[in-house]
């Protein structure tokens, strides 16, 4: 009885609730006890923000950490580490599942993009003038069920190969090419990477056809990682398989892979329920051994992934505890709560997130194939608005170049080419340069030319989208340009189309997968990568009448400038001559080439639960460094 | 009567075919973009696009793919009958994901139906048979509001409240009744209420004025001049007339439910079948979409036929040759 009198009076209560939402404040408990959050911050006008950590007390082992993961877990390869190309899978890869040669300390900022030895004893130093990598491997690393043996280098050797053979789904193989003999496997007239060799158990050898200053960095992926082969032998040419069963090197294992045999056909791991599915669960892997690890403290004894298909609730959920962390995007609603409210404000931590938000300008299409017209749109956009549209500092900050500077290890910090007042644009400066372009024959600051009346624009139709548009417009009107917008539910198969000619791209955004700049440049600007689909160089850097024809695009093709030189040169180069190197292309590109308006460095914004007690973000994989959290 | 739902079913089977092939046309013919791309990494060669092409069966004609999947559909795949084919992002089983997500969904729709119809038809009636006093305009205040309020809107307001704020209920969320029967119930009843809540509002307005249009026909005065008591007059002679369109409506609202449920799957994070097919037709995995669809068309054209048929034991004008 006392049960239905509830379950009526919750009945007439919802008919009752407009009325009473009205009136309900607000009387969530603050947190309590000492707490410090701190951020190693980074560069960038409008507000600077770093990549941030949280202390509350000292951390203690045990307990579960559960993650909400908003709407899907989105992964590409079915958490196949050979393929997986999502940042947040490599956070559980990187964190708590595998061990690849080169690792990270797991650390907010600049000193979170180091690499160190993790699988090997060191990420060593080339020899044979760049040409030869060789990796030493720690004794008393194992893999985890059900495989129970030590990890040797020949592991790592299957894992290349199978990264190698194009049949079992790699998504970014080419980062490897270098290595001898991998174009023969990638082909299909080979079975083994020929520049790959194990003298012994442990140790590998890499021999490379050039030299490639970041290979260290590439051997940090998941996808070197090392793969038992009696389990491997199991999903050979079946991309994505291998998700369900992935066998640990690192701390923590899918849960229920103690309870499958590492014979074929195997049985899928309960913790992975798929990729269409709702959960993922990690535990403590048993025959992981901590010293063998210095980087990776593993406080937590059950990590929990678990899909939620309504934002709100995650961050509820994260508010009253029953979510330690999530995987979303906190609305600006949300971030307005946390920011405002001095308990709650230490709780949300905002990290540079190694990305770059931009407006691709196609050097091909008029009035944009005038670089004076580029130029004056870099002076004319309002960044200021444009953040404030993002939601303010917290979200990002202001880009005014091409890489963030925390992967030239803090340099280009203070690079502003088309510095402005507040960041607010310049009409003088942009009408200047107008006057110098082709289109403004008249010299009067305008574009006047029919190629500046009705500009093609993609733009998304996120309401982020739907704020910075208007903006846009406004902005390029000043200087008379006229966009004729077009908003796309999901903008970039349009703009990563190379024969739909699209002059301006408002939605692209880019972030590392690497902490060197080779992975911005060489896939953003090198003429190679221009495809007819997918294609990522947006603005047809370097393009010619030869690739143009391939791909379908038509336009002005005369003296299209490029930077495949400069990306050459940079990509053999070594330590501090390597960011250097890099650091000029950046320059070169903001003003020789200029095929972005760069306006925002985006940070990836992270809220906890109250009782976290450690939390830091992790710059490789930009999340959180789950090896290093804790809880109460 | 067997000739006629014979001839029923053969007809669901063409409405089923037609809606699966409408729905693979329109991912065919009017894609977002080239779902291989997803699979493809960053700047992907043309020869690794042809391999994921041939891989997901991407690279034959429409009418193949289509014959294929209707080949499947009759005779069954590696994962049995009916055949529904695999999920592009995963690999696995769409027949075992529908399995795996009716029962979130089904559950859902049962419940809410229940509370909808005692309570539409429960306030439908007492609007009526007490036309213009204040029951009567509660009632229909009440369905004012049910109907014009968004349903995410009363999702999210009920989790603040009877979650958040009261601690009443379990908040989002789906606790399998086999794993605990007090955490399901605990779990459901909001959802179950904020989705009735919509519905009880059109029926209570759909019952009164169906039952007032029949409490002012002849037989009812008839009825009344017979002596028979009130209760009878309603509830015999004037509720089984007005119950014909509710009964259509019933089945038809029940079975669009079926794929339709999302917004509430969505808030409640209960991830049924709504929500599945809607994540992956963004996320262009059709295979998913299409037992989704699969399933929900046939859900209709069953509660069509099942409407039809109940009638004739509702409403004795109405007999089928």
């Amino acid at each position: 009885m006392k049960k239905f009198l509830r379950f009526a009076l919750l009945a007439s209560a919802v008919v009752a609730l407009a009325a009473l939402a009205a009136g309900c404040g607000s009387k969530k408990k603050s947190s309590s006890g000492s707490t410090t959050t701190n951020s190693s911050s980074s560069s960038g006008g409008g507000g600077v923000v770093g990549s941030g950590s949280f202390s509350s007390g000292s951390p203690a082992k045990g307990g579960t950490y559960t993650v909400g993961w908003e709407a899907s877990f989105g992964f590409t390869d079915n958490f196949d580490p050979t393929g997986e190309y999502l940042g947040n899978a490599w956070g559980l890869y990187s964190n708590l599942m595998l061990r690849p040669l080169v690792g990270y300390k797991h650390q907010p900022g600049a000193a979170g993009n180091e690499t160190v030895g993790d699988l090997a004893t060191e990420a060593p130093k080339p020899t044979d003038n760049g040409l030869t990598y060789t990796y030493k491997l720690r004794s008393g690393v194992k893999f985890g069920p059900p495989v129970n043996r030590a990890v040797t280098s020949k592991d790592v050797a299957y894992a290349m190969n199978r990264l190698a053979n194009p049949k079992d789904g790699g998504q970014y193989s080419f980062y490897y090419t270098v290595i001898k003999g991998w174009d023969a496997v990638a082909n299909g007239k080979a079975t083994t990477v020929s520049g790959i060799s194990t003298p012994d158990n442990s140790t590998i050898v890499f021999h490379l056809t050039k030299p490639a200053g970041d290979f260290n960095l590439r051997m940090s992926m998941p996808a070197t990682a090392p793969i038992p082969s009696e389990v491997g032998k199991c999903f050979e040419g079946k991309p994505g398989d291998y998700g369900r069963d992935v066998v640990s090197s690192g701390p923590y294992m899918l849960q229920g892979a103690d309870k499958v045999k590492a014979t074929c056909p195997m049985k899928a791991m309960s913790g992975y329920d798929g990729a269409n599915g709702n959960h993922i669960i990690l535990v403590r892997n048993p025959a992981y051994d901590q010293s063998t690890d210095p980087y990776r403290k593993n406080y937590i004894n059950t990590f929990k992934f678990v899909v939620n298909s309504n934002a709100d609730d995650i961050f509820a959920k994260v508010q009253s505890g029953a979510y330690q962390d999530e995987v979303s995007s906190p609305a600006p609603k949300t971030i307005r709560q946390y920011a405002t409210n001095s308990s709650l404000k230490p709780r949300m931590i905002p990290n540079v997130g190694d990305r770059t938000n931009y407006l691709s300008m196609n050097l091909t299409q008029a009035p944009f194939d005038d670089i004076h017209v580029r130029k004056a749109m870099n002076w004319i956009v309002d960044k200021n608005a444009l953040q404030k549209a993002w939601g303010g500092p917290i979200p990002g900050s202001i880009a005014t170049h091409i890489v963030p500077p925390v992967l030239f290890n803090n340099g280009l910090a203070e690079y502003d080419p088309y510095a402005t007042p507040n960041e607010a644009g310049d009409l003088a400066k942009a009408q200047a340069e107008m006057k110098q372009s082709k289109y403004d024959p008249g010299k009067t600051g305008k574009c006047t030319a029919s190629a500046c009346k009705g500009v093609l624009t993609i733009a998304d139709t996120r309401g982020v989208d739907t704020r910075m548009v208007p903006i846009l417009e406004a902005d390029a009107a000043k200087i008379g340009i006229k966009l004729t917008v077009r908003a796309i539910n999901g903008a970039y198969p349009t703009i990563q189309t190379p024969a739909k000619n699209i002059p301006l791209a408002e939605r692209p955004s880019w972030g590392k997968d690497y902490a060197d700049p080779y992975t911005f440049f060489a896939e953003l600007f090198a003429s190679g990568t221009i495809i007819k689909s997918g294609n990522t160089n947006y603005a047809l850097v370097g393009i010619t009448p030869e690739i143009a024809k391939k791909v379908g695009a038509t336009g002005n093709l005369n003296n299209v400038p490029t930077v495949d030189p400069q990306i050459n040169a940079c990509s053999v180069k070594l330590s501090e001559e390597r960011t250097s190197c890099w650091e000029n292309v950046d320059r070169k590109l903001m003003t020789s080439v200029v095929p972005w308006v760069p306006y925002l460095w985006p940070n990836n914004v992270f809220i906890i639960a109250p009782n976290v007690t450690h939390w830091n973000y992790d710059q490789f994989t930009d999340g959180p460094a789950y090896s290093s959290v804790s809880v109460k | 009567m067997a000739f006629y739902i014979a001839r029923r079913l053969v007809w669901t089977l063409v409405v089923v075919a037609c809606v699966v092939a409408i729905t693979f046309a329109v991912f065919y013919l009017l894609p977002a973009g080239d779902p291989a791309l997803r699979f493809a990494g960053k700047n992907p060669t043309d020869a690794e696009l042809a391999q994921i092409h041939h891989r997901l069966g991407l690279d034959q004609p429409f009418y193949e793919q289509f014959g294929r999947f209707t080949w499947h559909f009759f005779t069954g795949d590696r994962y049995g009958w009916p055949g529904l084919g695999y999920t592009y992002a995963s690999g696995s089983s769409v027949k075992s994901l529908i399995i795996a997500r009716a029962p979130r969904t089904l559950l859902l729709i049962m419940g809410a139906a229940i509370i909808w119809l005692v309570l539409g038809v429960g306030i439908g009636v007492l609007s009526a048979v007490r036309r213009r006093s204040a029951t009567d305009r509660l009632s229909m205040g009440f369905a004012l509001f049910g109907i014009s309020t968004p349903v995410f809107w009363l999702g999210l307001m009920a989790l603040y409240i009877f979650w958040r704020r009261l601690g009443w209920t379990g908040g989002s969320g789906y606790v399998s009744p086999t794993d605990s029967l007090t955490g399901f119930f605990s779990h459901m009843i909001t959802p179950w209420i904020v989705l009735a809540l919509l519905y009880a509002a059109f029926y209570a307005r759909m019952t009164r004025n169906n039952l007032l249009e029949t409490l002012g026909e002849d037989y009812i005065r008839t009825a009344r001049a017979k002596g028979l008591p009130e209760r009878t007059v309603i509830f015999k002679h004037g509720l089984r007339a007005s119950l014909t369109p509710i009964v259509t409506m019933f089945g038809l609202d029940i079975a669009l439910l079926v794929g339709g449920a999302v917004i509430t799957e969505s808030v409640f994070n209960l991830q049924g079948l709504g929500y599945l097919a809607i994540n992956d037709a963004l996320q262009q995995d059709l295979p998913v979409v299409l037992g989704v669809v699969l399933v929900a068309s046939v859900a209709v054209a069953i509660a069509n036929l099942v409407v039809d048929i109940l009638y004739a034991f509702i409403d004795p004008r109405v007999r089928y040759a």
